[in-house]
């Protein structure tokens, strides 16, 4: 980590005490208590928060990430007709889409994107994470990975990183089955490792079915799923057995 | 019964002109005495049979019909009375003397029923809903529920449950769902510790549909997966569930259970419910296309939704057909249609089945083609539209969406021979399944016709069983101290 970032998140230890004080407040959530000063103290912990989930992107951790943008999350949906909007909500929004995005969450991703108007999904950060997530399903990885030079804020740099290890990892399932066999020059190219060494590394750590020679690498071993020969009767005595019980109870 | 009252429906006019006021009167008169006779002997039955026959007047109910109603089943003065009074419009006054001069002849100071107030309420609510004087239906409801809560009778729950629904029909009608949602909550506690299976039933369905407007997909499957489930009281309330279930599960893409219950939903609902059963089946047309099925041309051409399911069935040409370019002209044109579904972002993901479509049909068409043509034939717009083609191949490929293998070096898919499929376990297992259903599908109708939908008489007996069992004892000991005697 960056020396500067140590003491970022030094400074973020103080920061919490902050969250703690908030706590005092009775107009937040969850009780939204009409106090004299309720929109001020929202402001507040809505931007105290908001502060809390970009940092949490920049100390690179998730499960707080996650944490932090629950507790956000209120100020946006239940007080977000007492509040100026934040120009913060719609980057916001779009990170953790693209969180749910590289953790696989794909529910999740899809609930949370009915709760979106139809204004935020013409927004750009949040139309980034949209069209990741098409291209993602699709299998347009291509596209996948050319959208980290077109990321909306810099903050999103860091999830688009993983990202592009979840799409090697996809591409290289689609690969062992599309394929016969590749040039190493051409799954090198196509896995995103910028050395041979680094591709065989990965190829004998995640997939030592390949088989590598005569400068190809074969995925014939990965596929060898041949029609079933055998008979499973175990399964068949059972089926019969449950049939025959059915059938005496009907006559 | 029914027959009874239609039978009385005909001779009505021939009467006179004046008697219509007083046929609806007396109509809700015997409603009265039936709920009254229901009330005490316990039977909900009866009560069951009251409502039915309230909804057939429903559109006959005028204020002062109400209002010598009011007099005649709560006692004039009474505090329900006066509160029911005051949402009713003053008019006919003349009309109103009469009746209740009669009334009050007919039912001298009697004991107030519970059943009977909370449906004089339930029978406001009705009329001013009909009236559309949302407001006060608000108030009348609010009213209404705050006297529910103090009271438990068993025999109060169906009526109980229609003040439910109308209580968040009529919040629903002014748009200020999610004030009435922590209320919701409470009854449904209060329903669930009374036991009360019918209120949690259609206080359960309230509330999930409280979530969904405002699209909390989220909170509604948490509250639905944890509430208690038990089998269905009432047909309506169950395909209401049902559907909510299939909107839940396919914004979590559960595809194959979201079309099981979106059908059986669809399939259940009553005829009349028109509107339930298009939504029903929008929803169900939706989630067939994402799994990869092209549904019936029958489904759009079912009477009475042609032009409802319109956008639908050229939706679904598009699909068929697998051409991008159809797709996206079809999402543009009736793009309003669609977000007022609230279907726009479920379209948003057939983009994916459209190229599945297309390239499934490529790859039967051709033994070999490149993989520059199959992009053209996509229509893929990007830079890189080989790169593209060859990766969205190659998940297809892995998604066994077709069987075809890549050859990089030449740029080429070739698609395999379709090998013979009974060499492998497929047509046993498609077999196995087919035998299940058939055999679940025998033991659902066995079970059905064994124990009729009336589970409301299985309650009664349990209380009666209880009574016999009681009686039975002190026959047991009376008998047992005759022996003593004899001895």
């Amino acid at each position: 980590m960056d020396p500067q970032l140590v003491e970022v998140s030094q400074q973020f230890e103080r920061f919490k005490a902050a969250f703690v004080s908030l706590t005092k407040f009775r107009s937040l959530p969850p009780l939204f208590e009409n106090t004299p000063n309720a929109n001020n103290e929202l402001l507040l912990a809505r931007e105290i928060y908001e502060h809390a989930v970009v940092l949490s992107v920049k100390i690179e951790d998730q499960d707080a990430f996650e944490r932090d943008f629950f507790q956000l999350k209120p100020y946006y949906t239940d007080a977000g007709n007492r509040l100026p909007p934040s120009p913060q909500e719609y980057p916001i929004l779009g990170l953790n889409l693209l969180r749910l995005l590289v953790q696989n969450r794909i529910a999740e991703f899809h609930t949370e994107l009915e709760l979106l108007s139809a204004t935020a999904l013409e927004d750009r950060c949040i139309k980034h994470a949209v069209e990741l997530e098409q291209s993602f399903m699709e299998g347009a990885y291509n596209r996948v990975l050319s959208a980290r030079q077109t990321a909306p804020h810099e903050t999103y740099v860091y999830f688009m990183d993983l990202l592009a290890k979840t799409v090697r990892d996809e591409i290289a399932g689609c690969s062992e089955k599309a394929y016969d066999y590749l040039s190493i020059n051409d799954t090198r190219q196509m896995l995103l490792f910028s050395s041979d060494q680094e591709l065989l590394e990965y190829i004998k750590d995640e997939h030592p079915e390949w088989e590598v020679k005569n400068g190809s690498v074969y995925f014939q071993k990965a596929k060898e799923c041949a029609p079933c020969k055998e008979i499973p009767s175990l399964q068949l005595i059972n089926q019969t057995l449950s049939y025959a019980r059915e059938l005496e109870r009907i006559v | 019964m029914t027959q009874d009252v239609e039978m009385k429906d005909h001779q009505t006019p021939s009467h006179s002109v004046s008697s219509a006021v007083p046929s609806t009167l007396q109509h809700l008169k015997e409603i009265a005495s039936l709920i009254e006779t229901g009330s005490y002997t316990k039977e909900v039955r009866r009560i069951l049979r009251a409502i039915r026959l309230t909804f057939g007047l429903r559109r006959k109910l005028t204020a002062s019909v109400l209002s010598s109603f009011l007099d005649f089943a709560l006692q004039p003065g009474s505090e329900p009375h006066a509160r029911l009074s005051s949402f009713l419009p003053k008019e006919d006054e003349h009309d109103m003397e009469v009746d209740t001069a009669t009334s009050a002849v007919q039912a001298p100071a009697k004991h107030l029923l519970p059943e009977l107030e909370m449906y004089s309420y339930l029978l406001v609510l009705l009329f001013l809903i009909d009236q559309k004087k949302y407001n006060e239906a608000k108030a009348c409801a609010s009213a209404s529920i705050i006297r529910l809560k103090s009271l438990n009778r068993r025999t109060l729950d169906v009526i109980a449950s229609r003040l439910y629904f109308y209580y968040s029909y009529s919040y629903e009608l002014t748009g200020d769902l999610s004030e009435i949602r922590g209320n919701l909550l409470a009854l449904h506690r209060i329903a669930t510790l009374h036991h009360d299976e019918l209120g949690q039933e259609t206080l359960l369905n309230l509330l999930l549909r409280n979530y969904l407007h405002y699209n909390l997909y989220d909170q509604a499957e948490k509250l639905r997966s944890k509430a208690p489930r038990f089998e269905a009281h009432s047909n309506q309330q169950f395909c209401r569930y049902l559907f909510y279930l299939g909107q839940i599960r396919t914004i979590q893409l559960e595809y194959t259970d979201a079309k099981e219950s979106l059908q059986q939903a669809a399939r259940k609902a009553p005829v009349a419910a028109r509107g339930f059963r298009i939504q029903c089946n929008k929803w169900a047309i939706l989630v067939r296309l994402l799994l990869g099925e092209i549904p019936e041309r029958t489904i759009f051409m079912q009477k009475g939704m042609e032009k409802a399911l319109r956008p639908y069935f050229e939706l679904t040409n598009a699909v068929r057909i697998g051409d991008l370019e159809l797709f996206r002209t079809v999402a543009e044109k009736f793009a309003s249609t669609f977000s007022a579904d609230k279907t726009h972002n479920l379209i948003v993901r057939l983009r994916h089945n459209v190229i599945r479509t297309g390239l499934r049909n490529i790859s039967i068409s051709y033994s070999r083609i490149s993989l520059a043509d199959v992009a053209e034939k996509l229509r893929l717009n990007s830079e890189t539209p080989v790169a593209d083609a060859e990766s969205i191949v190659a998940k297809a490929i892995r998604d066994g969406a077709i069987d075809a293998i890549l050859d990089h070096a030449n740029g080429w898919m070739v698609s395999k021979e379709t090998g013979d499929i009974y060499s492998t376990n497929e047509p046993q297992i498609a077999f196995h399944s087919r035998i299940a259903f058939c055999l679940n599908m025998h033991n659902d109708a066995v079970r059905a016709l064994r124990y009729p939908p009336n589970t409301h008489k299985e309650k009664e007996s349990a209380e009666k069983r209880r009574e016999r069992q009681q009686q039975e004892q002190e026959l047991a000991k009376h008998i047992a101290e005759e022996d003593d005697d004899d001895f």
